[in-house]
C-alpha cells in the first residue's frame, strides 16, 4: 500500500521536528543564554541533528534572499494577494455550501480536495461526513455501507442498476433483482459489474481498489482494455488504463462496515493512515517506528480512543502538538 | 537510425509518448507552446529519475500524472506572476528590474509559496511577518491576537513544513 522504500530516503523526521522547534526558540530575541547552550548541545549530539539544522538554515537563507532582492516588501504583498485570492475562492465555496444547506464537509477535507469533486460530493444521493459510517437499504433490497467521507449516486432504470462512487469507499451487498437488471458500480476509472455478490470499492489517489468477498465482479476499465474477472476472496487495483492481476484480498477489509479497524500484523504507519481517514487534521507517524507491527481491533467511531489503545499496546506516545496536528512517536523512558 | 527503435528505454518512451503527451497538455492548457515546454519538462523529470514501466498504459498513466502536477505548478506560477505584476504597477520601482532579477524573485516566490501554501492562515502570516518583515514574536502576537507562546508554536509548525519542502527540493524524494 505504502512504498516504504521511498520513505526511507526522507530526512529523519524527528530531527527536522526538533530543528524546527529550536528555530522557533532561537528566532525570537528573548532567547536566553541557557537556551542557546542547550541548542548547541542538541546540535552536537548527532549528525542527523546537524543535517536537519542545515535544512532550517537553507530555508532561512531563501527568505533572506527574497528580502535582499526585494527590499520594498513587494513579495510579501504578492504572497498576501495570492493567499487572499485562494482564501476568497474557498470562502465562496463555503458560502455556497451554507446556502445549499450542506454541512458535514470539514475545512481540512476540502482544502485537500479539488473543486469539481467537492461539487459532485454535495450533489450526491448518499454521502457521509469524516468519521461517519452508514448503512443504506436501496429500493431493490441491495445494501450499501458508506465509509467515512464518501459519496454515492444511485441511478436505477428499466435496463440497469447503476451506482456511482463519487468519492471514498462503499461496501455493496447486492440483492436479487426480479427484473434481472445488471448492477454496476462506476468510478472515474471504469465499471464493475456484480455477478451475484458482496464487494468493496474504494476510490483513492487516482485509482480504484476492489475487494470481493462473495460471488464475483467483472472490471471494465474506462479505456476499453479487456475486462478482468475478480473472484471471491480476491482483490485488484485498477485505473482507467489498466487492471492489476487479482490477488488475495484482506479478509478484514470490510470490518469498517462494523465500525472496526482490524489489524493482523499490520505496519503502524498503514494503520495510522487508515485511522486518519476518520478524523480531521494531520495524523502522522515517526518514520522510525513506521514498521512496528500492530495487532488488534480499533474503534473507528472514536479515533482518540484508538490512539490511546495504541499507546497501551506499543512503545509509542501520541503527541498533540496542536489540536489538529497529532504525531505518533517513540516513547522514550 | 533508419526506422530502428532506439535502444535507450527513455528514448523509446520519448518516441512513443511524446506526441501524445503534448496533445494531452495542449488540450488542458489551450496553448501549444506551453504544452510543448511542459511535455519536455515531464521527460526531463523522467531522465533525472529513470523508471521502468511494464506496459505502454503504465507509462502513459505515469506521464499524465506528472503532467497534471506540472500544469498545477504552471497555473500557480502564473497566479503568482500576475499578483507580482499588479503589486509592481501599484508600487513601481525607480529602475525597472532586469530579467535576471525578475527570474530570481519569481523562482524564490514560487518556492516560498510552495512552503507556505499548505499552512493555516495564521501560521503562514506569523512566519512571513517574522521572516520577511522582521517583526518580533510580541508584535506578531498582538497583530494576530494570540499569545506569544502560540506564535512560537506557529513558527515551529511553519518551519517544519518549510524544512520538509526544502528536503524535498534537495533530495528530490516525492
Amino acid at each position: 500500500m505504502t512504498d516504504t522504500g521511498e520513505r526511507r530516503s526522507e530526512p529523519d523526521f524527528r530531527s527536522l521536528e526538533q530543528a524546527a522547534e529550536w528555530f522557533a526558540i532561537l528566532n525570537d530575541d528573548s532567547v536566553s543564554v541557557t537556551e542557546r547552550e542547550a541548542w548547541q548541545n542538541w546540535l552536537h549530539a548527532s549528525p542527523l541533528h546537524r543535517r536537519a539544522w542545515g535544512y532550517v538554515e537553507t530555508v532561512g537563507r531563501r527568505f533572506g534572499r527574497l528580502r535582499e532582492e526585494d527590499p520594498a516588501g513587494r513579495s510579501v504583498r504578492t504572497l498576501d494577494t495570492v493567499r487572499g485570492q485562494r482564501l476568497s475562492r474557498r470562502q465562496a465555496i463555503k458560502n455556497l455550501a451554507l446556502l445549499a444547506g450542506a454541512a458535514g464537509l470539514g475545512w481540512v477535507g476540502w482544502q485537500r480536495t479539488p473543486l469539481p469533486e467537492i461539487a459532485r460530493r454535495w450533489r450526491a444521493d448518499y454521502r457521509t461526513a469524516v468519521g461517519e459510517v452508514r448503512q443504506e437499504l436501496l429500493a431493490d433490497g441491495t445494501r450499501l455501507w458508506l465509509n467515512t467521507n464518501s459519496a454515492v449516486n444511485v441511478d436505477y432504470d428499466s435496463d440497469q442498476r447503476r451506482l456511482t462512487l463519487v468519492a471514498g469507499e462503499v461496501l455493496v451487498a447486492t440483492a436479487h433483482d426480479p427484473r434481472a437488471r445488471p448492477l454496476r458500480v462506476f468510478t472515474e476509472d471504469g465499471a464493475m459489474q456484480a455477478l451475484g455478490t458482496r464487494f468493496t470499492v474504494r476510490r483513492t489517489d487516482g485509482h480504484t481498489d476492489l475487494a470481493v468477498s462473495e460471488g464475483a465482479v467483472r472490471v471494465s476499465p474506462l479505456s476499453g482494455v479487456p475486462p478482468v474477472r475478480v473472484a471471491a476472496g480476491e482483490g485488484t487495483r485498477f485505473t482507467a488504463d489498466q487492471v492489476a492481476p487479482p490477488r488475495p484480498a484482506d479478509p478484514a477489509g470490510e470490518a469498517w462496515s462494523q465500525g472496526l479497524l482490524l489489524a493482523d500484523e499490520r505496519p503502524l504507519d498503514e494503520l495510522v493512515a487508515e485511522l486518519s481517514r476518520y478524523r480531521h487534521g494531520h495524523l502522522g507517524v515517526d518514520p522510525e517506528i513506521a514498521d512496528l507491527n500492530v495487532m488488534g481491533a480499533y474503534p473507528l467511531q472514536d479515533t482518540d480512543r484508538a490512539l490511546a489503545m495504541l499507546e497501551r499496546a506499543l512503545p509509542v506516545t501520541v503527541r498533540r502538538i496542536l489540536p489538529w496536528w497529532v504525531t505518533v512517536s517513540v516513547r522514550r523512558l | 537510425m533508419q526506422g530502428d527503435a532506439p535502444s535507450d528505454p527513455i528514448a523509446q518512451l520519448y518516441v512513443r509518448h511524446h506526441g501524445w503527451l503534448r496533445q494531452l497538455l495542449r488540450r488542458r492548457l489551450g496553448c501549444t507552446e506551453t504544452a510543448a515546454d511542459l511535455a519536455q519538462d515531464a521527460f526531463v523529470r523522467l531522465l533525472a529519475r529513470p523508471r521502468e514501466f511494464d506496459s505502454s498504459e503504465g507509462a502513459r498513466a505515469y506521464l499524465s500524472t506528472v503532467a497534471r502536477g506540472l500544469c498545477v505548478d504552471f497555473w500557480r506560477r502564473r497566479e503568482i506572476e500576475q499578483a507580482w505584476l499588479t503589486v509592481l504597477e501599484e508600487q513601481p520601482e525607480p529602475v525597472a528590474p532586469s530579467p535576471e532579477q525578475h527570474a530570481i524573485v519569481m523562482e524564490t516566490l514560487c518556492q516560498v509559496d510552495a512552503m507556505l501554501r499548505r499552512l493555516p492562515e495564521n501560521v503562514a502570516r506569523a512566519f512571513l511577518m517574522s521572516q520577511m518583515q522582521g517583526l518580533r514574536y510580541r508584535q506578531i502576537a498582538e497583530k494576530l491576537q494570540v499569545s506569544e507562546r502560540m506564535v512560537k508554536k506557529y513558527m515551529a509548525r511553519a518551519m517544519l513544513q518549510c524544512a520538509l519542502v526544502e528536503a524535498e527540493f534537495h533530495d528530490g524524494y516525492r
